[in-house]
């Protein structure tokens, strides 16, 4: 890595430590960041009241766990599929996973809206559904796995479950108001409950994620390149699109739709390390994506407190500014 | 590993057939690579010479016939142990944003490195070597993005130099480049052999292969019609069956190469083979491609005739050397 890179990804990495103790520390009440200190998991002695503890270990870790994890979710879904299409435009929403998790949480909020607790679980397999669809339509038949198959797939198998969506909606309009927080992206207050359901696929996500990088990096000179290299190209696709659509379902399932992000802070690192290397890149993307989204998140809460707004607009409104300068810079 | 004498071939490809899109691209096709040898294959526009050596290399399914690698079929070799047995390197690089020469020619290097293991010492000695005998030491640091055509075809070559395979695939790697960026890339290619490597080069200048190849093999129609030492096999007849151009090799006292071509559909046999009698008054009447004794395929040429494809006609009675197509199918190819 040049000085460079290292620099990006340590910006990065200081950002996510300051913004996690303030995610903590920020709230309804302020808390001073040494009792944050103290009342840490593993690392802190306890020596806080009960309420703070309380607060500190049952309410507020749960949301920055939920925010980091998502973040780098969502950053490294969007390395891989940016790499293994070789398409700038790749994010979640390519592989129909965007779509699929929309409509699998619709379908709970709009049509039982009694059985909230399964929005997640119905937003991770819709999005899973949705991305297997795509690619049985992109790998079938001769000619498949070619890029330009998958992405056109992906924009008809999306274009189903957005419509499935709008239908949702125009059945159960006075329910409307319910989904927009999913809509939107959103990080709350649910302890640890739903995290404990879902972190297996974060966490076998983003292991293999970690295994892909090597594979991914010799795809870069093109096909017939990485096949005179011993890699089947087609298959490194498969695999790097299919891991990022369930990081994205995972994700989708604990804050909503923030697809964005998966198409912004890949590019951002990008542009701010100068090297397309996803030793530097997937990585990078995880530690920045978990900063932008936390960041976002302590925004979002503290602008109109007490009200707890969605993340996603915040996300946005910080992320986008940030993405025009390095762009700027870059050309 | 495979050569265990050195004259064993490192490839024998023998009756290859390709489809693609359920059209026969290639029907019949035997080529043999030995270490220290370059073989130019050679033909017109869609013959199928890059199909052919893609199937060579183990990038296409052959439909029938065999390909061994030092003697074990391609498609039994995993991919990974094929990959230290030939590099190939394509014809249209792709060309990606954000990576440097250096860290190009370390991908090719990657095949060595484990999935979960870093670069070490010896890789990278391997990225240096390559670089330098590809005469890229030089651009190291550059992004591929900043390199003109010659520079990145040179930087191609040290992505395929640094898989450290002892044969090298190289599909039309003169293509796109001027005359002196051509001349680097064939004396690059000729020491790549001469130091015992097996190269196949992909080539459409004529004259260029038959001066640095050891052997050329003629494709046409999906078949190899011709192989052969580059004088036996580039005969004025060849060049008129295959090409369908009235043209003829020369190479002069100090090893200069010339193709000699009738660009306005001369008759074939105009030349001499010696490059002397230019001849453009198309004097010669040669309706049948009947040549000239010094023009016929010298013993020694393997492989079947062509098809007995019509050669150019005469010009028009009464207009010697005005210009004109020829009028058969097609112009002739340059």
């Amino acid at each position: 890595m040049t000085l460079r890179q290292v620099a990006v990804l340590g910006t990065s990495a200081v950002v996510l430590v300051i913004a996690a103790l303030a995610s903590v520390a920020l709230g309804s009440t302020t808390i001073p960041v040494r009792d944050v200190l103290h009342a840490l998991p593993l690392v802190g002695d306890g020596r806080v009241d009960g309420p703070t503890d309380q607060i500190i270990n049952s309410l507020r870790i749960p949301r920055t766990v939920t925010a980091i994890l998502v973040g780098a979710a969502l950053g490294v879904a969007g390395a891989l599929l940016q790499g293994a299409l070789a398409n700038p435009l790749a994010s979640p929403d390519v592989v129909g996973v965007t779509a699929g998790s929309g409509f699998g949480a619709m379908i709970i909020l709009l049509a039982f809206p009694g059985s909230v607790t399964l929005v997640p679980l119905s937003a991770l397999v819709f999005g899973l559904v949705a991305t297997a669809l795509v690619f049985a339509v992109a790998w079938a038949g001769r000619g498949g796995g070619s890029i330009a198959r998958l992405i056109l797939a992906g924009i008809a198998v999306s274009a189903v479950f957005t419509a499935g969506t709008t239908a949702l909606m125009t059945a159960f309009p006075d329910r409307v108001s319910t989904a927009i927080f999913f809509i939107a992206g959103y990080l709350s207050y649910d302890g640890w409950e739903t995290l404990r359901g879902v972190w297996p696929y974060f966490a076998f996500g983003l292991v293999a994620a970690a295994l892909l990088i090597r594979p991914l990096d010799r795809l870069a000179l093109g096909d017939d390149v990485a096949q005179s290299l011993g890699v089947r190209p087609r298959v490194v696709r498969l695999l790097a699109a299919g891991i990022a659509a369930l990081l994205a379902a995972a994700s989708a399932a604990l804050a909503g739709l923030l697809g964005f992000l998966g198409l912004v802070v890949p590019h951002a690192v990008r542009l701010a390390g100068g090297t397309a290397s996803h030793r530097f890149v997937v990585p990078t993307s995880a530690v920045a994506g978990a900063a932008l989204l936390l960041v976002a998140d302590t925004v979002a809460r503290r602008v109109a407190a007490p009200l707890d707004l969605p993340v996603g607009p915040f996300m946005v409104v910080l992320g986008v500014p940030l993405f025009l300068w390095l762009l700027r810079k870059a050309v | 590993m495979t050569g265990e004498h050195p004259t064993d071939p490192l490839l024998e490809v023998h009756g290859l057939a390709v489809r693609l899109g359920g059209r026969d691209i290639v029907t019949d096709a035997d080529l043999v690579l030995r270490r220290g040898e370059l073989v130019a294959v050679v033909g017109p526009n869609g013959a199928g010479k890059s199909t052919i050596v893609r199937a060579a290399a183990g990038l296409t399914r052959p439909a029938a016939g065999t390909v061994l690698w030092g003697g074990r079929d391609v498609r039994s070799v995993g991919p990974r142990r094929l990959a230290r047995l030939r590099a190939f390197v394509p014809q249209r690089p792709q060309v990606p944003q954000g990576v440097s020469v250096e860290e190009a020619v370390a991908i090719g290097r990657s095949s060595h490195i484990g999935p979960l293991s870093r670069p070490g010492a010896a890789d990278r000695l391997a990225v240096t070597e390559a670089l330098e005998r590809a005469a890229a030491a030089g651009l190291r640091d550059r992004q591929l993005t900043t390199l003109s055509g010659g520079e990145l075809q040179r930087v191609q070559l040290a992505v395929g130099l640094a898989q450290g395979a002892p044969a090298l695939i190289a599909d039309e790697p003169t293509s796109a480049l001027d005359l002196g960026a051509t001349a680097t890339m064939a004396r690059l290619l000729r020491s790549l052999a001469d130091d015992g490597l097996g190269v196949i080069l992909v080539v459409h200048d004529l004259a260029l292969a038959s001066a640095i190849a050891d052997e050329v093999v003629v494709v046409e129609a999906g078949r190899t019609v011709a192989t052969g030492p580059p004088s036996a096999v580039l005969t004025a007849d060849r060049l008129a069956r295959t090409w369908r151009v009235d043209a003829a090799l020369a190479t002069d006292a100090t090893g200069r190469t010339a193709l000699h071509v009738g660009w306005l559909g001369g008759p074939p046999g105009a030349s001499s083979p010696d490059g002397t009698g230019d001849d453009p008054d198309g004097a010669g009447d040669d309706p049948t491609g009947e040549h000239p004794a010094g023009t016929a395929p010298p013993a020694g040429v393997t492989g079947a005739p062509s098809s007995g494809v019509p050669v150019a006609p005469d010009p028009p009675p009464g207009a010697p050397g005005a210009i004109h197509p020829p009028t058969t199918e097609g112009p002739p190819a340059p």
